[in-house]
């Protein structure tokens, strides 16, 4: 790599010899290893991979890692000569940097004859799968798809004495909200504060993604966007009257959330909901066996509101890539695993699963699944309206800008406006430093 | 009347000196105690909205504004119970912090013991350039060298290892090591030696019989202060560490963000267990930790 | 109170040569191989392509150069930094130094005190950072339950941007105020006796005695104290990552911002680029500090 590394290669060489011997034992019969975020889907995916074992005789562990620090994590151990895992669970927007920067197997040529794909949700595989999205490029399988959406507190939604006050105060049946101006009169009806009570918890952590996956929802469905994903144009998009709209009501929500609105990552808004003190809170399904588990009858779900008609939905879940770091033994295993994981029996078994939600359409649009649990028809049913974040190499940059410029917006240290056109710039700087836009 | 009056102000004086002295003591040590009564709750009442103090049987507990909880030992067992998806518990992190901490500690003592001896006793070319040099090095900010030192270790397959770890605190530890042993040995009268090499000891045997006996207490002092280095140490154990020699500061980060919520009482009884031995060094050193932090130039 | 004695002034004794040349050599080797080694890796790096994970790297002249100074986050990292450094260095030193002037008379259980007064310099901030959430939190926080308690409305320490920095800052003041106070301690007990007694028979008032006698005597070691603060505080990052994350406008320290750089985007090209015009900085002020150190060890020695 360099005549710098080369010079101290030698010694350092003579050092890791003595670093490797602890690990040479265990070497030869290791499991094919799974990184994955610390969550209840990795627990799934370590059951089901029992019966993957049974058939094979390959061993399988999932390595599940702090969610704060999976990203870094996977991507220092990407640094290495090999890594430890043979497949990572990857996020849906690392795939440009995965496929560009020479760390994801390419999969094209194998994997539309080993899965079916026709049998997966489009959307989905756009997404998740291939890059650049609709090239026919495949890096990674559908592991477990997933959208934003709500849950709500059913038993107060069912309360007699809670129905009518809010039929007296606006003149409509009280039911999860199907627009996004509905969704706001029923946070003020359900905010009382001095009762411990809150309307709504939406997604505004300041963490790694949490803001943007739940702000471009409403941005998308207002009419503005993150810029032309075939001109990297984004002056225009991002810096519309439309998006600032968009950011102007998300912020206007925060007033009917619990203490600290303004920050609440995944594991936050959940907590929200499950300590049992507010009305509506957006989450990954992912997270709504937990939710079910924990609230019971409490508990039920919507799809996300739509304005003007329109309903756009956060993209989540992740795909399975292989290393392009490991030998070649241990990539042909991880293929047959892929393969095997994605054949229609194991992916009845998989959405038994908690949040084991598969890519097949036959499955997910049948009545056996949609009655599965109370969550799963509100699933199926944001699928078709899922949209992601910029998958291209620079993905983190243009996040972590994002991350801040809207959390400024919602802290009141800058107008929704000024926000996204400081945004926008910056975006537009990032895409043409790294070669994209012209 | 002159006297009476002095008298007064040396009364409102020492008034003052007391409110300053128990209004600090009161705000820096209630977090230590809130600490230790957060390891013996249960998560619930970790998060309450009316503070729960007062550990009492269960009977006396009434309702949700109560102040009283009833003491359980679930966040110490939690600490042998492992994390979801990873076979490793706290004390898997906690083994490698020891391994990590204690070997690193010794050979930066060792090394810089021996160092030290040489600048003392030995007239070196540029000694004092050389030792400008070394007390420079724990000024220079580890951002400056993380990034190569990341490139370095990936090349070599030191990511991950306990031994990658080791070598890099042993060596950020060596300065402080060098200039503190510098200043015991310092304090080693020559005649001592002097008169065992007269009497027919070889400069090693001399070394080994007469400075390290006469060293003991500055080696203990330095060992804690590398310790404190080594054992508190995050950054590098995050980009360094892996999943294979992840320290305990980086199992505590782990848990930030955690989507089922932090576990407090687990995360509270892991602290009480991962600073109490740093209390106590700090403790039996107390009488030369100004010397310790200042690099041997003030002695307290 | 007594200092060790200058650097290179102690040993005259044995004879140099090879054998001397041994003792310190794996030292200083190590100590090059990881300190001086990388700082020239590192300035090669800020001239290239280098990413995290990606094999083989070209030249890219200044263009590393040109975006760290291009970019805004990379200025607002070092307002921020310079902001907190300032801040934290100021309060821990002037807590620190009344704390001293409280405890500096002998009274019962001085020391147990001083003791348990010292404890949270010992603690790891990375782990303290952590459970300062738990005190911080908006819902169940103790420290907010206080504030009410008195019946002030408390702020939203994580989550408000004017009380995020501040939230990070307390923390490291409870941490290195213990610090402070036990050079202040130092310092006072370095002041002659006698001169307080001519104070008292010139029947000069206790502040001048403090401004004219306590002040400048304590000075030169209040200093390097604040010297060696000033270093170590540039550093933050533990309590930081802890509170706020490493991408917080308002939070956002040069460590931070390299974090973010470095491993999350990856961009270790840039990041080498930012880390060399940040060395130059702390080198300005290292330089600084370690003549201070070395200039002070002679006079004390001397004097002593």
């Amino acid at each position: 790599m360099s005549t710098f590394s080369s010079l101290c290669r030698p010694a350092l060489r003579c050092l890791a010899g003595i670093a490797a011997v602890a690990g040479l034992a265990a070497g030869d019969s290791k499991p094919l290893t799974i990184w994955w975020a610390q969550w209840a889907p990795a627990d799934g995916l370590q059951q089901l991979s029992e019966d993957f074992t049974k058939s094979t005789g390959i061993a399988v562990k999932v390595h599940q890692i702090p969610w704060s620090s999976y990203q870094d994590q996977v991507f220092l151990a990407f640094g290495n000569k090999t890594t430890e895992f043979d497949i990572v669970v990857g996020d849906s927007q690392w795939i440009g940097r995965g496929a560009t920067k020479g760390l994801y197997l390419n999969l094209t040529s194998w994997l539309p004859g080993a899965v079916d794909l026709k049998a997966q949700n489009p959307q989905v595989l756009r997404y998740l799968c291939e890059y650049p999205g609709g090239s026919g490029n495949y890096w990674a399988a559908p592991c477990e798809s997933d959208a934003v959406g709500f849950s709500y507190r059913a038993d107060w939604f069912a309360d007699p004495a809670e129905k009518s006050a809010f039929k007296a105060k606006f003149n409509r049946d009280l039911a999860p909200p199907a627009t996004w101006a509905e969704f706001k009169d029923v946070a003020v009806f359900f905010h009382r504060p001095e009762q411990k009570r809150f309307g709504c918890a939406l997604l505004t952590g300041r963490g790694y993604d949490s803001l943007v996956m739940g702000f471009q929802q409403l941005l998308w469905a207002w009419g503005g966007s993150w810029g032309d994903p075939a001109t990297f144009k984004v002056t225009g998009k991002l810096d519309s009257p439309q998006a600032a709209a968009a950011l102007g009501f998300f912020k206007e929500l925060m007033a009917f959330g619990p203490a600290g609105a303004t920050n609440l990552d995944y594991g936050k808004s959940l907590e929200a909901f499950t300590n049992g003190s507010t009305a509506m809170a957006m989450n990954y399904f992912a997270f709504a066996p937990g939710i079910a588990k924990q609230m019971g009858d409490k508990a039920g779900f919507f799809v996300m509101p739509t304005q003007d008609g329109r309903r756009t939905i956060s993209l989540g879940g992740q795909g399975l890539s292989i290393s392009a770091k490991v030998p070649v033994e241990r990539q042909e295993q991880a293929k047959k695993f892929i393969a095997w994981f994605l054949t229609e029996p194991v992916q009845r078994q998989w959405i038994t699963k908690d949040a084991g939600f598969t890519a097949n359409t036959a499955i997910l649009k049948s009545e056996a699944f949609r009655k599965a649990a109370p969550y799963n028809a509100a699933f199926a049913d944001s699928l078709d309206s899922l949209q992601d974040f910029w998958n291209v190499p620079v993905y983190n940059e243009l996040l972590a800008a994002a991350q801040k410029r809207l959390g400024e917006a919602l802290d009141g240290v800058k107008t929704p406006a000024a926000a996204l056109t400081e945004l926008a710039k910056e975006h537009q700087d990032i895409l043409t430093d790294a070669g994209l836009a012209k | 009347m002159s006297a009476a009056r002095s008298w007064d102000e040396r009364g409102a004086w020492r008034w003052l000196r007391f409110v300053v002295l128990a209004g600090y003591a009161g705000i820096a040590l209630v977090p230590l105690l809130w600490l230790a009564l957060t390891s013996i709750k249960a998560a619930t009442d970790t998060t309450s909205t009316t503070a729960r103090f007062i550990p009492a049987a269960e009977s006396a507990v009434s309702g949700a504004a109560s102040h009283s909880f009833v003491p359980t030992a679930a966040g110490w067992t939690g600490l042998h119970t492992p994390l979801p998806g990873s076979p490793a518990t706290f004390l898997d992190f906690l083994l490698s912090s020891l391994i990590i901490g204690l070997a690193s500690t010794v050979a930066a003592v060792a090394l810089g013991t021996v160092t030290a001896y040489g600048f003392s006793r030995f007239r070196i070319a540029g000694g004092k350039d050389w030792l400008f040099f070394i007390l420079s090095t724990r000024f220079m900010p580890p951002l400056a060298v993380v990034a190569p030192v990341l490139l370095m270790y990936q090349q070599s397959g030191l990511t991950g290892t306990h031994l990658g770890l080791i070598l890099l605190y042993t060596v950020f530890n060596l300065s402080l090591a060098v200039w503190l042993m510098k200043g015991f040995i310092d304090e080693i009268p020559r005649a001592f030696e002097e008169s065992a090499l007269v009497d027919g000891y070889t400069r090693t045997q001399a070394f080994f019989r007469i400075i390290l006996p006469q060293a003991r207490t500055g080696m203990a002092v330095t060992a804690v202060f590398c310790l404190i280095a080594a054992w508190n140490e995050y950054g590098f154990a995050l980009v360094l560490g892996g999943q294979g020699a992840a320290t305990v500061p980086v199992w505590f980060a782990g848990l930030q963000g955690n989507i089922s919520g932090v576990p407090w009482p687990v995360v509270a009884a892991g602290a009480v267990l991962f600073v109490t031995p740093l209390v106590v060094f700090a403790v039996l050193v107390r009488n030369h930790l100004l010397r310790g932090m200042t690099f041997g130039t003030v002695k307290g | 109170m007594t200092t060790a004695a200058a650097p290179g002034g102690g040993g005259r004794s044995g004879s140099g040569g090879w054998g001397a040349a041994a003792v310190v050599a794996p030292a200083l080797i190590l100590l090059i191989a990881f300190n001086v080694f990388p700082l020239f890796y590192n300035l090669i790096l800020s001239f290239t392509s280098a990413e995290l994970g990606v094999e083989g790297w070209t030249w890219v002249g200044t263009r590393n150069y040109q975006r760290v100074f291009e970019r805004p986050e990379y200025s607002a990292a070092l307002r921020t930094t310079a902001l907190f450094v300032f801040l934290a260095v100021v309060c821990e030193l002037a807590l620190g130094f009344v704390l001293a002037l409280a405890l500096h008379r002998r009274f019962a259980g001085k020391t147990a005190l001083l003791t348990a007064l010292l404890i949270p310099m010992m603690l790891p901030p990375a782990v303290m950072g952590l459970y300062a959430n738990l005190l911080y939190d908006g819902d169940y926080g103790l420290l907010n339950q206080i504030i009410s308690g008195f019946g002030v409305a408390p702020p939203q320490w994580r989550t408000d941007p004017a009380w995020k920095l501040t939230a990070v800052l307390i923390v490291d003041v409870w941490m290195w105020t213990p610090f402070m106070l036990l050079i202040s301690l130092a310092a006072l007990g370095s002041v002659p006796r006698h001169l307080y007694e001519a104070a008292e028979v010139d029947r000069a008032s206790a502040w001048m005695v403090f401004r004219r006698i306590t002040i400048p005597l304590c000075a030169p070691l209040l200093a390097l104290a604040a010297l060696l603060r000033t270093t170590d505080a540039l550093k933050q990052f533990d309590i930081v990552m802890a509170i706020t994350g490493p991408n917080d406008q308002a939070t956002q320290t040069v460590s931070a911002l390299l974090y973010q750089g470095l491993f999350a985007d990856g961009k270790v090209g840039r990041g080498s680029a930012y880390a060399c015009v940040v060395l130059v900085l702390v080198i300005a002020l290292a330089t600084v500090c370690t003549r201070y150190l070395d200039w002070l060890a002679r006079r004390q020695g001397r004097g002593a």
